[in-house]
């Protein structure tokens, strides 16, 4: 399946990450809580604001701009 | 930025033989170790010429004395953020003995990424295993003896800070490290694959660089491929130019030649090296958690803001109502039944503190009138012993409203009220975090500002300090109450300028976050929100309690004093003036500062001696907002008048009593709120920028309000 952004997976799906669209801070951030490439993520939650993911055994709350900033494959 | 300076540094201040900087993950339970192993956190400042807090600790064991030094939390030791900055800055100060890593029991396979950078930079590293307590309740085993020898010999200790497992150990293991009979010798190699030669080039050009002499030759060569701002903003002052564009090179070379980023390819290097780890050594077990539904609800989106709300809402109610009896006393007095408001009321922990101080004052009264000469009686029983009945009659609200905070905290619920609310705090540059103080603030102002350490980054953590003064809280309610009641007839009014009055205030602080943040801090975007979302589970006692109780302490030694002092001076400009000792107010000090405030009144069209009356009650509303009521009292006559004639007494119409109003609701915090501002800013610039700035805008907005209602009136009135 192609390249999407993460803000678009729905609840309960899950995805392995390519890359992050993003400066150099923000990769930082992102890949040093684990979102990194090759990594699974689980989405938990995403209605309206915050999305709720799951990798590497922990549960993180990341923003709709940020999400949308995270090129998954989905599974 | 940190320097390793022999004349202060910690050896020397405390008489220790060893130092022990601690690391770890925001949420890892570093803060319950650190109380544990120090038993009582002896020193609390800022990181040098920053507004983040260092927390230092000393504890004795087997005939040493080891110095802790807590590490801001961070997910790594990237120049990402200055927590992370002076992180790596004080490791490589040479300062530390040995660095004790915290992984996260219940998250190993993510926590373990932190000691693995550490171990790059410095081999002397301690690994404690966190959380041991939970760690079989979430399912979770880790083979800690594979896990040593596949770091290479770096201790692993499994601890419970909690249950008070594994400490001896760890101090045990902390010294051996030190003193260089165990752990690692050499800092951690990970293989980068087809970056190594890069690496080795990188390591050729700056390995005769004067102005990164001071790190370690690979761990920098490493650190500038995935780019580092700190790094390379060292080369640039040191003009070592020729250095940077070689290293600009290499970078694009890799982008051209393995196609991706050189500082992904490296983190994804790094994360495979603890995957390789995790997979050989932790096991997971499924196990269902009955917290499970309590989570989905809070991470609703509808449900989530509502349970948010209402769970604030039991804390704020709880602390306010056992404290003053607030809003319950207001509702009551509101609805006619005034009885039961006093009744109320005086069954408050504030009253029954006043009720104390003031038996205590009269007590000391009759014991020292007679024997000591006037002025001293006066100084203890006005002055003394109300200053320190100022300063305790604080204590129990703020340990319960810190007790709430800390409660949130410690379950695992903090952090998902900040996700419900995080959309509308993000458009004034604040994220969910600011709800918490955001309430507590409508009830008082001081633990609203203590409150801020909730925030997710430390310029939040500002923003919030410096806006929360505009709250209105309870004492501005009860001078907003009895100014609508005199100058209002109709309840629609009343009401109208009540709300207005509250939703100004609130405006404001929104605003003003959104100013500090854009032109203080010169950030655009509201704060990245990436939260960890802990699993829920019940809040440990021990923890809650070491949590409040630091709060309080921290209240209590920066804060504390600062009120006190600033009572006595109350008192003494109350009660003295150029002639001596006064009986008559208008002789005294405090009334002559008021006289010469009177002047920026006069764009208000007041009568003079109004102007006077007003700027003596405005210096006394920054001693308590409460007493502005009290002041004009005791100015027209004293117990003779009652509120609504004497503020009627003072001869203004109902658009300069509103604005009056708006302007005491908005201008300087009151003392106590002040000294928080102080005890939590750490710095006095910032301080003193607040002051100004509140009465500014306080100004401002009063002049501007005052200015339409008058245009408003004579184009509806006539």
């Amino acid at each position: 399946m192609s390249n999407i952004p993460l803000s678009v997976l729905p609840k309960g799906s899950k995805a392995i990450i390519v890359g992050i669209l993003g400066g150099r801070g923000l990769i930082t951030r992102l890949m040093q809580m684990g979102l990194t490439p090759g990594a699974m993520v689980e989405v938990v939650e995403n209605q309206a604001g915050p999305i709720v993911i799951r990798v590497r055994g922990t549960t993180i709350a990341l923003g709709r701009g940020i999400a949308s900033k995270i090129i998954v494959n989905p599974l | 930025m940190y320097k390793h300076n022999n004349d202060n540094d910690i050896k020397s201040k405390y008489g220790c033989n060893i130092v022990v900087a601690v690391a770890g993950n925001p949420n890892v339970g570093k803060s319950t170790l650190f109380n544990v192993l120090t038993g009582e956190i002896a020193h609390v400042a800022n990181w040098p010429g920053v507004t983040v807090e260092r927390k230092e600790g000393v504890r004795e064991f087997e005939g040493r004395k080891l110095c802790f030094v807590d590490l801001p939390g961070t997910y790594g030791i990237t120049s990402a953020s200055i927590e992370e900055i002076i992180a790596r800055e004080y490791i490589i100060s040479g300062e530390p003995d040995v660095i004790l890593v915290l992984v996260d029991s219940t998250a190993p396979e993510r926590t373990l990424y932190l000691p693995i950078q550490i171990l790059e930079l410095t081999p002397k590293v301690v690994i404690a295993l966190t959380k041991t307590d939970l760690m079989h309740s979430s399912g979770i085993h880790v083979h800690v003896d594979k896990l040593e020898s596949k770091l290479g010999g770096v201790p692993v200790i499994p601890v419970s800070a909690i249950k008070g497992v594994g400490l001896k150990e760890l101090l045990r293991t902390l010294i051996e490290v030190a003193e260089g009979r165990k752990g690692r010798k050499e800092p951690l190699k990970i293989n980068y694959g087809a970056l190594e030669p890069f690496i080795s080039e990188i390591e050729e050009v700056i390995k005769d660089s004067k102005a990164l002499k001071n790190y370690p030759i690979r761990w920098a060569a490493i650190r500038l491929l995935e780019g580092d701002d700190r790094l390379e903003e060292i080369l640039e002052k040191h003009k070592e130019l020729d250095k940077l564009k070689k290293i600009r090179e290499l970078k694009e070379a890799i982008k051209r030649s393995i196609g991706k980023d050189p500082q992904e390819l490296i983190i994804t290097a790094r994360f495979n090296f603890v995957d390789s780890i995790s997979r050989e050594v932790i096991v997971r077990v499924k196990k269902t958690s009955y917290m499970h539904t309590f989570e989905k609800i809070l991470q609703h989106s509808i449900l989530g803001p509502i349970t948010s709300l209402f769970l604030i809402l039991i804390a704020f109610l709880t602390a306010f109502v056992i404290n003053t009896g607030f809003p319950l006393n207001i509702i009551f007095s509101l609805m006619g039944l005034d009885e039961i408001a006093e009744i109320i009321e005086s069954y408050s922990l504030s009253s029954i503190f006043e009720e104390i101080f003031t038996y205590l004052s009269d007590f000391v009264n009759t014991i020292l009138s007679g024997i000591a000469p006037e002025w001293i009686t006066s100084l203890i029983c006005d002055g003394v012993i109300p200053g320190v009945g100022a300063v305790i009659s604080f204590l129990p609200l703020i340990i319960m409203i810190m007790f709430f905070l800390a409660l949130l905290e410690d379950s695992g619920i903090a952090p998902r009220l900040a996700v419900s609310f995080n959309n509308f705090f993000s458009k004034f540059g604040l994220s969910g975090r600011a709800l918490y103080p955001l309430v507590i603030g409508l009830g008082c102002n001081v633990p609203a500002v203590m409150s801020s350490r909730t925030a997710i980054e430390d310029e939040e953590r500002v923003q919030i300090i410096f806006s929360s003064p505009f709250i209105p809280c309870q004492a501005r309610l009860v001078v907003i109450l009895a100014f609508t009641s005199a100058f209002f007839k109709s309840v629609i009014e009343r009401a109208l300028v009540i709300v207005s009055l509250y939703i100004m205030g609130i405006l404001v602080y929104l605003i003003t976050s959104l100013i500090i943040r854009r032109l203080l801090f010169k950030i655009k975007e509201a704060p990245e929100l990436i939260i960890e979302l802990p699993p829920i589970h019940k809040p440990n006692a021990k923890v809650v309690w070491w949590i409040t109780w630091d709060y309080t302490k921290h209240f209590l030694r920066k804060a504390g004093l600062i009120i006190f002092t600033l009572s006595i001076i109350t008192w003494f400009m109350l009660n003295y003036g150029p002639s001596g000792q006064v009986n008559d107010i208008t002789e005294s000090y405090a009334f002559i500062i008021g006289k010469a405030i009177s002047p920026i009144l006069k764009p208000f069209n007041m009568p003079t001696e109004t102007s006077w009356k007003i700027g003596f009650t405005l210096f006394q509303g920054f001693i308590a907002k409460e007493a502005v009521v009290e002041s004009i009292v005791l100015l027209e006559g004293g117990e003779r008048i009652n509120v609504a004639d004497a503020l009627r007494a003072l001869n203004i119409n109902s658009i300069q009593a509103f604005t009056l109003l708006l302007f005491i609701t908005l201008y300087v915090p009151c003392i106590a709120t002040l000294a928080v501002m102080y005890a939590e800013f750490r710095n006095t610039k910032l301080t003193i920028l607040s002051i100004v700035y509140i009465i500014a805008i306080a100004y401002v907005i009063s002049l501007i309000t005052y200015a339409i209602l008058t245009a408003l009136q004579m184009i509806i009135g006539g």
